[in-house]
């Protein structure tokens, strides 16, 4: 009962959160929130027939449903583009890291529909073996950060690529840092 | 200890240094071994005429077996020559005669000589089609090897490993001197990190078809089989060489540690709990002991412990970044990979962690040493070339050879050796 409580605590500051870096942010949130109460709107129109009316409840049905749709594939869209980076052999985050982390967080509150798999990945030096284990580790410590925000464990899984999956080619500390990540693969539960 | 191995990198660096040039073959003098090649006379066979040659001709195939073995040195001749022989301490040679029998085969017959008396110390004949001529001269020089040293060579043995074809890592497996490739998975996720099963029947690997890296096996000619789909994430494979059981790390419950588990029944359990992540297990030759890396002292250092997890000691001490050990065959030192400014090297030390020896330098990154199952090579995989390719060399680092060309070839893993003679296609002489 007192978890619930926290949680809620939690939620609310979390709210309080987005309200304030939505102000901050315009450009990132502000445009995905607002298609879906816009599509409610129009209900006040001239009563024709039943067929014509029927028709066009199922326009504005199809068209709340792509915008709906938009507004997701948008979201999903931008917590896929957050990739999280780490120092060389090291999975602890770092600040930024987090600021970006918390606003996955976010959006994972607000849309509890949406599930998360968290891919851990290293630079390419190094053994295969332990960069799995790097891997796993930077996963982890990212899913571990999301469920002290407040996401639930279920909606969560977290798997390492090792050095297989680079980002960006090549044997330069630029490529080096761009692949040294973490990033997230969306699913929406049904 | 520190200083004696500083000392060592140093005088094998500076021995080393101006003699790796990228190139296919490196003769490298590392100065500190005292290990005696035997001088080989080899002498091209005797044709009969007529005879279309589609590969390599037998005295060409033995001189590259004799090359690759770290056993030998091969003091090649056009025909009998005493005084060359002599002079180059060659004390035996080999030579035979090959002929043209009914149905396109080939009757090929070999000998190994005294140099002084020409006496006959070896025969053997084999009747095969020519596809099969460089087994029947692997098997006959795996005769000479047993003739001369009394030990059993790896001429027979093979490699399986990981070559990206079009664009997707795919496990393959050729002869260990790198022909006769064939490939094992056709996927289009990833494979890697192959290794045998018992009796070389089928290998163990890792693929990402789920998503997810998962432990497979697939016996040759048989279909893939899933492996303890209980975990979530497996790899690290390393086969008993004893029971057959697969020791693995698995990703379970936030952290990575060491399963053993039976393949057919599916069944395993946690082999050590030990608070930090472990991978890259290894067992020693009579599977009683255990190599494996941990990350306990912050980067990774390898460990050994008992079977039964007991009587943990660290074994590498110098560097932030010591893994993927495996265990000599004769069980008295290991080979590793360790990364020193962003580079791979490989080196060898006692069981103690002292007597290192630093087995690469200076040649691009060189990475997952595995022993042949005699001891005397390792196999590896190095981007000196600017690709990454298989290399073999002798166990103290000289007689460098490259196995592999075309495209990228990585983390080669050896053969045990083949317990009967089938491979050899012996049973078709006569």
């Amino acid at each position: 009962m007192k978890h619930i409580a926290k949680l809620a605590i939690i939620s609310c500051a979390v709210c309080l959160a987005i309200v304030g870096c939505s102000k901050k942010e315009p450009p990132k949130t502000e445009p995905t929130a607002e298609p879906a109460p816009a599509a409610e709107a129009p209900a006040p129109q001239p009563v024709l027939n039943a067929d014509s009316l029927a028709a066009e409840q199922a326009r504005l049905e199809a068209e709340r449903l792509e915008a709906e749709r938009a507004r997701l594939e948008a979201l999903i869209n931008q917590i896929m583009s957050e990739d999280v980076y780490f120092d060389f052999d090291r999975f602890e985050l770092t600040e930024k890291a987090k600021e970006l982390l918390a606003q996955v967080g976010e959006l994972l509150i607000k849309e509890k529909r949406f599930t998360l798999t968290i891919e851990g990945h290293t630079d390419a030096r190094g053994t295969e073996d332990y960069n799995f284990t790097l891997g796993a580790k930077r996963a982890m410590k990212v899913k571990e950060f999301l469920a002290a925000y407040g996401i639930e464990n279920e909606r969560m899984e977290s798997v390492s690529y090792g050095k297989e999956a680079p980002k960006a080619q090549g044997e330069t500390e630029e490529a080096y840092s761009q692949n040294r990540r973490a990033n997230f693969r969306v699913n929406i539960k049904q | 200890m520190r200083k004696t191995v500083v000392l060592v990198t140093l005088i094998v660096s500076a021995l080393v240094t101006g003699a790796f040039a990228a190139i296919d073959t490196i003769a490298v003098d590392v100065g500190i071994s005292v290990f005696k090649t035997i001088p080989l006379g080899v002498i091209p066979f005797e044709e009969k005429k007529g005879i279309t040659w589609e590969e390599e001709k037998p005295h060409q195939i033995v001189t590259r077996d004799a090359n690759l073995s770290g056993r030998f040195d091969v003091v090649a001749s056009d025909k009998f020559n005493l005084a060359l022989f002599s002079r180059n301490h060659a004390e035996y040679y080999v030579t035979g005669k090959v002929s043209q029998k009914a149905g396109g085969l080939l009757r090929v017959e070999c000998y190994l000589y005294v140099s002084k008396s020409k006496d006959l110390l070896l025969g053997e004949s084999y009747t095969i089609p020519q596809r099969e001529l460089r087994r029947a001269m692997h098997a006959f020089f795996d005769q000479v090897t047993k003739r001369l040293c009394g030990e059993r060579g790896v001429a027979s043995t093979k490699l399986a490993y990981v070559s990206k074809i079009e664009g997707v890592k795919q496990v393959v497996v050729s002869d260990y001197d790198g022909f006769h490739r064939t490939q094992i998975t056709r996927d289009t996720s990833i494979s890697m990190m192959p290794v045998w099963t018992l009796g070389n029947k089928g290998l163990v690997y890792v693929n990402f078809k789920t998503n997810r890296p998962r432990l497979y096996t697939k016996a040759f000619g048989r279909s893939e089989q899933p492996l303890f789909t209980q975990f979530d994430q497996t790899y690290s494979p390393a086969v008993n060489p004893k029971t057959g059981e697969l020791l693995f790390s698995s990703t379970k419950d936030g952290k990575t540690d060491l399963y053993v588990g039976n393949m057919e029944s599916g069944k395993a359990r946690k082999f050590a709990y030990l608070k930090s992540n472990q991978t890259s297990p290894a067992w020693s030759p009579f599977a009683t002991e255990v190599l494996f890396t941990s990350d306990r002292g912050g980067g990774p250092q390898i460990f050994v412990m008992g079977k039964d997890g007991s009587d943990l000691r660290r074994v590498t001490f110098m560097g932030r970044y010591n893994e993927r050990a495996s265990w000599s065959p004769s069980g008295d030192r290991i080979v590793y990979t360790s990364m020193d400014n962003g580079k791979m090297n490989i080196y060898t030390c006692a069981l103690d962690g002292s007597d290192i020896m630093q087995l690469t330098n200076n040649a691009g990154n060189n990475e997952h040493p595995t022993w042949s199952p005699d001891g005397k090579l390792i196999a590896f995989s190095s981007n000196r070339s600017g690709s990454y390719q298989i290399y073999i060399m002798r166990f103290d680092g000289a007689n460098v050879t490259r196995i592999t060309q075309g495209g990228e070839n990585t983390a080669p893993t050896w053969s045990w050796f083949y317990e009967d003679n089938s491979q050899t296609t012996k049973e078709g002489a006569k």
